[in-house]
């Protein structure tokens, strides 16, 4: 017989009045239950919030809704880099047999190649790009050329030229004043340092002025070399089909420039890698300092680090002025004269120095004036849109592969356009990635053997080819030092070298040749996007693949995303963590209030059950006094953890203060929002775990005979 | 006149750690209905055990209780909860009411349990027996905000309000004073004359006994005696 209407109404009414009875212990189990859910609610809604930016991240920059790759691979496919390099993939020999078998599998919508890798980029030096300068005036003047236009650039190219020596002469003489002379870094350079003396005397310029060929050859072999600083730096790509790849990715957007042409070989430069290392350094400090200032409030008078950068930057000076030539430099300094109200006899260098001694008060009027006056005369990034850059790479048969791609932009993802994890990713059209990979189809090994054959090309492997290059070559010293700079000749060998790389950067490639050819790994984009949905497409293309003995590994977009993709599993783990060592806490706390409620009870129960109450409706009694307190003070806590979760929003949401944190936020900060979810899940755990803490006390109640309502108070 | 309990050769026993303490030694008894019982004894003698066994509350060792003709060894734990909320009203010696609910609500609880009655006739009959306890001006009222002897009126209205036939009072005035406490065994006796209700109390007070129509003495867990009331009262 259940207990009555009646019975029921009055079971309720006990069990709040005694909650009420005992406000001091209902508050505190209430805090307890409150503070759980609100954790709770918190928690998860970050959560679901990281887990919505990350699936934006990844799914929009990179990884699609699934990837698949070679299934004989050694290593899984990390798209955003793994701890020890590039994933080890082994390639798709054919992209196009993929393409015509995937596309075919419900769901899916568009099918990308990919293939991902590093390479370098070889950058010509300040002193290259001086050097070549010059060399044009005197080519010119040789064939006839006595403008007066002519003769003024020829002056202010020589001038240059000597400016820069001088600089680099400083930088030795600095070198060496604090170098061991005696060392094998210093004796071996002697050559080099000798030269720099040479080249700074007026003698050398005069006999510059007989000779002029001669001197440059003298400056571009002897010279240059000691001042390459920073003429390689290495870039990891994604060779795609960038018609596709835009289509597929709607997160990627070309910041500066335009997008490489169909069929055309090209690269866009990640906007956030050109940045950070493409960028001229005080500028990038002066960046850096300005967003620490900016967005996290930091001030340079109180920030150690910041303080490093300000002395840095006026340390970094020489790097503009080996820029300019005089004219340039005088009328940098006469704009920034004015820009600073400096005195009228300041020169070039004092004048930078003045402007990158920041401070707190004149950060951001020199912020201004530096991109306002000095950046439009200086080259501010090595790399600029319509450039052609040497980008090299180690391919799979062993010798450096090399091909120059035109440059036709920035490329940035939107959201996450200052995260390194996706924005130092550049995109290179797949033909290029192939040359660089140097992976041959049988078609393409047959073509180089009949190429070799018809040019009396010999095989020379990468050593004997640089000691023929450079080191047995002394007498073509200009020669040489042209083929260095383009690796392209060890493939090519000698004069097919020139034809080749131009007729490949100019021709336009048909969709057919670019998708029938190798490429690492795939992107699967689909119509419904939803999680079951993934899965089951994922069952269908491994279904597709086996039955077509394409033998592919098929991996959602979080495993192909590797560690980054762990981040949220990592941060679940933590919360629940968290949250199971909070509950389980709690779990202790109520039950041994209840316990201690119970037992001040005995006797009111066993009155109870003496009159007539059966053991029943004592427990149920117990577990609704507890039940109220989980339900009341749950929703108390998901309203709280609403509060909480909006007002993080109104504060300007969670700063993403590390990379990772950038990227898996999917911007500068996290907005987390409240979901259903995260409410509804805090109430289950916390009505199951105010039960559970209540079984116990229960159970005692139960076993409260009717005798205890005898017992006398002493 | 009919029997209501029988007690057959009842012994109780408790265990004090390893020894077992005889509370009840092998009694005999049979109530009738309608009777005003005073059981006697000093303390310690075995008057609570035999109230809480006549009100299924303890069960005996060995022997047998039979209550309205119910043997109460032979019933559920359920069973005589049911036989406790519709046959036997409870009266306390520290009265042992609800701390949370009012003094309505007390005495309305026993019929919230039956679910037998409608609000109203819940109503009549609780505000009735109010009336006839005293207690009509208090019906709001939280048990902490009586006194004693109005306390035990509510105990009494509650023990009364399912019409049991029976109602086991345990030294329902040891902690009240003397004038309170004739009271209040006053008011039992009313009950009892009204209704026929049949009444055990326990009681070591001599005036109290005075009141009884029989006494049961008891003593070392034996009944000592059973003699009418005004034996008990030496001679009154």
């Amino acid at each position: 017989m259940l207990p009555g209407r009646d019975a029921v109404r009055i079971l309720f009414r006990i069990a709040f009045r005694n909650l009420t009875a005992a406000p001091v212990r209902t508050a505190i189990l209430g805090a307890i239950v409150l503070v759980g859910s609100v954790i709770v609610v918190v928690g998860s809604s970050i959560l679901d919030s990281i887990d919505r930016g990350m699936r934006t991240s990844i799914q929009g920059s990179l990884g699609g809704h699934v990837q698949v790759y070679d299934a004989r691979s050694e290593g899984a496919l990390e798209l955003y880099g793994g701890l020890r390099g590039e994933s080890l993939l082994e390639p798709i020999e054919d992209f196009s047999k993929v393409k015509e078998v995937l596309s075919k599998v419900p769901n899916v919508r568009q099918v990308v190649p990919m293939g991902i890798d590093q390479a370098f980029v070889a950058m010509g030096t300040t002193f290259d790009g001086a050097l070549e300068k010059l060399r044009e005036d005197v080519r010119r003047m040789e064939e006839g050329d006595r403008s007066a236009e002519r003769l003024r650039l020829y002056d202010a190219h020589v001038a240059h030229v000597r400016r820069m020596l001088g600089l680099l002469g400083d930088d030795i003489q600095a070198a060496r004043a604090i170098a061991d002379l005696e060392s094998r870094e210093i004796t071996s350079r002697m050559d080099e340092f000798l030269a720099v003396r040479e080249a700074r005397s007026d003698a050398f310029w005069a006999r510059f002025e007989k000779d002029r060929y001669g001197g440059l050859e003298f400056l571009e072999n002897r010279v240059a070399p000691s001042a390459m600083e920073n003429a390689f730096t290495f870039i990891r790509y994604v060779g795609t089909d960038p018609e596709a790849f835009f289509r597929a990715f709607p997160l990627a957007e070309v910041n500066e420039g335009e997008r490489i042409p169909p069929g055309r070989r090209g690269v866009l430069v990640g906007k956030q890698f050109a940045e950070e290392w493409l960028k001229l350094k005080n500028a990038r400090r002066l960046d850096q300092i300005k967003d620490q200032r900016d967005r996290r409030g930091k001030k340079i008078a109180k920030e150690e680090e910041l303080q490093r950068w300000v002395k840095d930057n006026r340390g970094g000076i020489r790097e503009i002025l080996i820029q300019l030539d005089p004219v340039q430099a005088e009328a940098l300094a006469k704009d920034l004269r004015a820009a600073l109200a400096a005195p009228a006899e300041e020169e070039l260098e004092p004048l930078l120095q003045r402007l990158f001694a920041t401070t707190d008060q004149d950060f951001d009027e020199k912020y201004r004036i530096f991109y306002g006056v000095v950046a439009p005369k200086i080259r501010l990034y090595k790399i600029n849109v319509g450039d052609t850059i040497t980008v090299k790479a180690p391919s799979k048969s062993g010798y450096f592969s090399s091909v120059n791609v035109k440059v036709y932009g920035f490329l940035q993802f939107r959201g996450i356009e200052k995260s390194g994890i996706a924005g130092m990713m550049s995109v290179m059209d797949l033909m290029s990635f192939r040359d660089l990979y140097g992976y041959m189809t049988k078609e393409k090994a047959e073509e180089i053997r009949r190429l070799k054959e018809t040019m009396g090309g010999k095989e020379v492997d990468r050593e004997s080819a640089e000691a023929e290059l450079f080191g047995s070559a002394p007498q073509a010293p200009a020669q040489a030092r042209a083929a260095a700079i383009d690796d392209r000749a060890l493939m090519h060998q000698g004069g097919k070298r020139s034809a080749g790389s131009n007729g490949a950067a100019d021709r336009v490639h048909g969709q057919d040749e670019i998708e029938r050819g190798v490429a690492l790994n795939a992107a699967l984009i689909l119509d419904d996007p939803r999680p079951s949905a993934i899965r089951r497409t994922m069952k269908d293309v491994e279904a597709a693949a086996a039955a077509n003995g394409l033998g592919l590994k098929v991996v959602d977009w979080q495993a192909a995303s590797g560690l980054v993709g762990q981040f949220v599993t990592l941060l679940r783990i933590v919360l629940f963590t968290a949250v199971v060592i909070f509950f389980a806490i709690a779990l202790v706390v109520i039950n041994n209030a209840m316990v201690m409620a119970t037992l001040q009870r005995v006797k009111e129960i066993g009155t109870m059950r003496a009159i007539g109450t059966q053991r029943r409706f004592v427990v149920v009694m117990l577990l609704v006094e507890i039940a109220a307190v989980g339900i009341v003070f749950g929703l108390a806590g998901a309203v709280l953890g609403g509060v909480v979760v909006a007002a993080i929003r109104v504060a300007g949401g969670i700063p993403a203060v590390t990379d990772l944190l950038y990227f898996v936020f999917s911007g500068p900060a996290l907005f987390p929002t409240l979901g259903r979810g995260p409410v509804a899940v805090s109430l289950v755990i916390v009505l199951a775990v105010a039960i559970l803490s209540a079984l116990y006390p229960a159970f005692i109640a139960m076993k409260v005979t009717p005798v205890e309502a005898m017992a006398t108070d002493d | 006149m009919t029997t209501i309990v029988s007690v057959r050769n009842v012994s109780k026993d408790y265990m004090l750690g390893k020894t077992v303490v005889p509370a009840v030694r092998e009694v005999s008894l049979d109530v009738d209905e309608g009777e005003f019982l005073s059981i006697a004894g000093p303390s310690g003698s075995g008057k609570t055990t035999l109230l809480n066994l006549v009100g299924c509350v303890d069960t005996p060792t060995a022997g047998a209780v039979v209550v309205t003709g119910h043997d109460t060894t032979k019933l559920s734990e359920r069973a005589l909860t049911d036989l406790r909320l519709h046959t036997i009203g409870f009266i306390f010696q520290s009265f042992n009411l609800v701390s949370v609910l009012s003094v309505f609500q007390n005495v309305e609880f026993p019929l919230l349990l039956q679910g037998r009655l409608t609000k109203k006739e819940r109503r009549e009959r609780v505000l009735g027996l109010l009336e006839a306890v005293g207690l009509s001006e208090h019906t709001r009222h939280r048990p902490s905000e009586l006194s004693g002897g109005q306390r035990q009126r509510v105990a009494i209205a509650r023990a009364l309000v399912t019409r049991p036939k029976l109602v086991l009072a345990d030294e329902p005035t040891a902690n009240l004073d003397s004038a309170t406490g004739a009271n209040i065994i006053d008011l039992m006796r009313d009950m009892n004359r009204r209704d026929g209700t049949t009444f055990i109390f326990s009681t070591h007070d001599p005036k109290v006994m005075s009141h009884a129509n029989a006494v049961v003495r008891i003593a070392d867990g034996r009944i000592a005696a059973r003699e009418p009331a005004g034996a008990a009262a030496g001679g009154r």
